[in-house]
């Protein structure tokens, strides 16, 4: 038999298209969902995706791809490779899966919606192979790690997590909604397959396949790396979109690239952040987050988006300054509330790790250093109690991350801080500028509450950590703990630090020491008292956290509550009285909450007093 | 700006011939190849190709320029392939040939 070579047909399959008799174009291709916006119609008609691939090539091609990662797996399940990898990479693995397999499965939707309502016969036709893609990627996401199940149930989290109302899932699941679910298909192809697959996913899936291969998880840096060689080749409709949209309506392109690409920059700092900079063995790291960001992100995406004539987003100082700090202060936090994770968090502050973060990361020490060194004086002194939390970071209403993430501590230019925003009489709290600005032009659709919004609606009951534990599906087999069991802190034991001394003898301490200040308060009040719930920063705290006081309480009273959950756990005490200042001013100590005026969701600060 | 563009080749026992392949195709250019294991990075300013005759004679066996998306993880710039030969660059300065005028003197050959 003889074969045409394909570019003598191609150019008529893949583009074929006619004009309806029997309905209106307009109800074929809604605006609401195909999103023409100010393009003409005929515009469309321009789309050329640069990455040809024909049905039989695809389908040998996938065939291969498939064999290749199958085979892989077939053979690496009869050896012991699985056993002998580090605990802390494990982790990697597994909050990977929980995040993303799923994720896959709805990035079928996606490529679905344009397969259908794309306004090019070219574009559907690649979204056709692009939703194949996916369904691929949700299988393989799902069946590697299946076989993992027995061996450790956090392993079932890849088919769990979505389920679930885990407070990670939902900024995971909130992204892609907003990416994918809920926008017009030029968004969608804009927002995904431009700004998050040649952006983003290189991040997670080929420099992170680097890591994977160094810490010997041989069988995830073959299934990654082989995933994105798809995601390479159906990535390309953004960019064919994008060339139309940019030049009809260069406002509306650079306005989707510029949100999609802020909230998925949140979102990664949790995901490849930690797992490059902390859970990667050290002497396994390929490079650092910061330095793989600026590989594919930062220089790489940067030149793509300027070869579409467009600029960097107007955040862009604030978000390279992130790449030194975001991702320290997620890991921290994430390590800190572990057992609301999926999976096995590593300190990774070991000295040894510790001098390379120091070396890569030149601020490290002073920002996030101080905070570890408390931390690290409770795990070697016994006090274990003082390393798990007794209430919940503030939640950004936007990226569904804490308050404080996308700053730092002792950073004058991002400082841990809310960002409010009061609409219709209610108050919203973000982690940032950017994210404040994405909601509101996005207000009318988004509707996800945060973690802390439905605590506070009584949607989570019993109102304690182990109600909220319980309410997000992790069983007590299941919850994260430390990836190695706090062995990395353990060469800090005989070097104790001089200050720490009067950490045990501090006054504020004993004051505040008794269990008790429990968010169950919020349904059963004190007599006389009706709960306040504050957003509360204290001192150089690296986010700010919901904390209930009583309207009755005095000032200095809910400074301490304030100060309960973060001194002696993150930030060193003082022998020092506090001072509780809302919006910078000193609210007199003897005051009740009440007469401060100091209502729900405020944002408050409790500091030492100089 | 930088104007670095290539393919993001991911851990591949042809990587070294598809690296060697280019090289032969892209004569008198500059071309940067980072190891980092899993991934290996090629780039040359501008643009690069790579034929299918360039990766056959390497690889001394048969290869079907499709078969590249099985080991190309990522690339930095704009991809352009026919069955013979793949292009990355940035914006094109010229219109692409049409559909059909691309065809490659090779017009018709025998498939298993």
């Amino acid at each position: 038999m003889v074969r045409m070579p394909r570019e003598k047909w191609l150019g008529i399959t893949r583009d074929l298209d006619w004009e309806f008799s029997y309905v209106d174009y307009d109800a074929v291709f809604p605006e609401w969902i195909s999103g023409k916006g100010k393009v003409p119609r005929e515009a469309w008609s321009k789309w050329e995706e640069p990455y040809r691939v024909t049905y039989p090539e695809y389908v040998a091609t996938q065939r291969e791809k498939e064999t290749g990662a199958y085979s892989v797996k077939a053979v690496l399940q009869k050896s012991k490779v699985f056993e002998q990898l580090d605990e802390g990479w494990k982790s990697v693995a597994k909050q990977h899966f929980g995040a993303i397999a799923l994720a896959e499965d709805i990035a079928q939707y996606g490529e679905l919606r344009m397969a259908r309502f794309g306004l090019a016969p070219a574009w559907r036709n690649t979204a056709v192979l692009g939703a194949l893609d996916e369904a691929r990627h949700a299988q393989i996401g799902l069946f590697f790690p299946h076989e993992l199940i027995g061996k450790d149930p956090q392993y079932d989290w890849a088919h769990k997590a979505y389920r679930t109302n885990e407070w990670a899932i939902i900024a995971v699941r909130a992204l892609f909604d907003g990416l994918m679910m809920n926008p017009n298909v030029v968004d969608v192809s804009v927002e995904i397959p431009f700004t998050f697959e040649t952006g983003f996913t290189n991040v997670q899936f080929v420099a992170l396949a680097a890591d994977a291969l160094e810490s010997g998880d041989i069988n995830f840096a073959n299934m990654i790396s082989s995933i994105q060689t798809d995601e390479a080749r159906h990535a390309q409709q953004g960019g064919a979109t994008l060339e139309i949209l940019a030049e009809h309506d260069p406002r509306r392109a650079q306005w989707i690239i510029d949100k999609s690409f802020w909230i998925s920059a949140r979102l990664f700092s949790i995901l490849s952040g930690p797992a490059m900079d902390y859970y990667t063995p050290l002497a396994r790291r390929e490079q650092s987050y910061k330095e793989f960001m600026h590989e594919w992100i930062a220089e790489q995406f940067l030149d793509q988006i300027r070869d579409y004539g467009l600029k960097k987003p107007w955040y862009w100082d604030e978000f390279m300054a992130g790449l030194e700090t975001c991702h320290h202060a997620l890991h921290l936090g994430v390590w800190y509330w572990r057992p609301t994770v999926w999976w096995n968090p590593q300190g990774g502050v070991s000295p040894e790790e510790r001098e390379w973060l120091n070396e890569k990361y030149p601020r490290w020490e002073q920002q996030f250093g101080r905070i570890w060194d408390v931390i690290i004086d409770n795990i070697n002194q016994d006090r274990m109690e003082l390393t798990l939390p007794e209430t919940m970071p503030w939640l950004c209403n936007l990226c569904h991350l804490p308050i404080g993430t996308a700053g730092s501590p002792y950073n004058d230019k991002y400082p841990v801080r809310s960002y409010p925003l009061k609409h219709n009489g209610y108050r919203y709290h973000f982690c940032s500028r950017p994210c404040r600005q994405i909601w509101w032009e996005d207000k009318d659709t988004l509707h996800d509450p945060t973690v802390i919004e439905r605590l506070l609606a009584g949607d989570i009951q019993p109102s304690t950590v182990e109600g909220i534990l319980a309410w997000m599906g992790l069983t007590p087999d299941v919850m994260g703990k430390d990836a190695y069991g706090y062995r990395w802190a353990k060469a800090y034991a005989k070097q104790p630090a001089a200050e720490d001394r009067q950490a045990r003898t501090g006054g504020l301490m004993t004051g505040t020491q008794e269990r008790g200040v429990h968010l169950e308060q919020a349904k059963d009040p004190e007599p006389g008292g009706q709960p306040v719930p504050i957003n509360a920063k204290f001192d150089n705290d690296l986010m700010t956290q919901l904390v209930l006081v009583l309207d009755t309480d005095t000032v200095e009273e809910a400074a301490r509550k304030v100060a309960h959950h973060v001194v002696g756990r993150r930030i060193r005490p003082r022998d020092t009285s506090l001072v509780l200042r809302v919006d910078g001013k000193p609210v007199p100590s003897g005051l009740t909450v009440a007469e401060a005026g100091i209502g729900p969701l405020d944002s408050v600060f409790v500091g030492w007093a100089e | 700006m930088n104007k670095d563009v290539g393919p993001v080749l991911r851990m591949s026992d042809d990587i070294d011939a598809i690296v060697a392949a280019i090289m032969d195709d892209n004569p008198g250019k500059q071309i940067r190849v980072i190891d980092r294991g899993a991934y290996t990075r090629i780039s040359g300013e501008g643009e690069l190709r790579v034929t299918r005759d360039s990766i056959r004679r390497h690889l001394g066996r048969d290869f079907e320029m499709r078969q590249l998306e099985g080991v190309m993880s990522g690339f930095a710039g704009r991809i352009d392939i026919t069955s013979e030969e793949v292009r990355w660059q940035l914006k094109p300065t010229v219109e692409p040939p049409a559909p059909g005028a691309s065809a490659p003197s090779r017009s018709m050959e025998a498939s298993a």
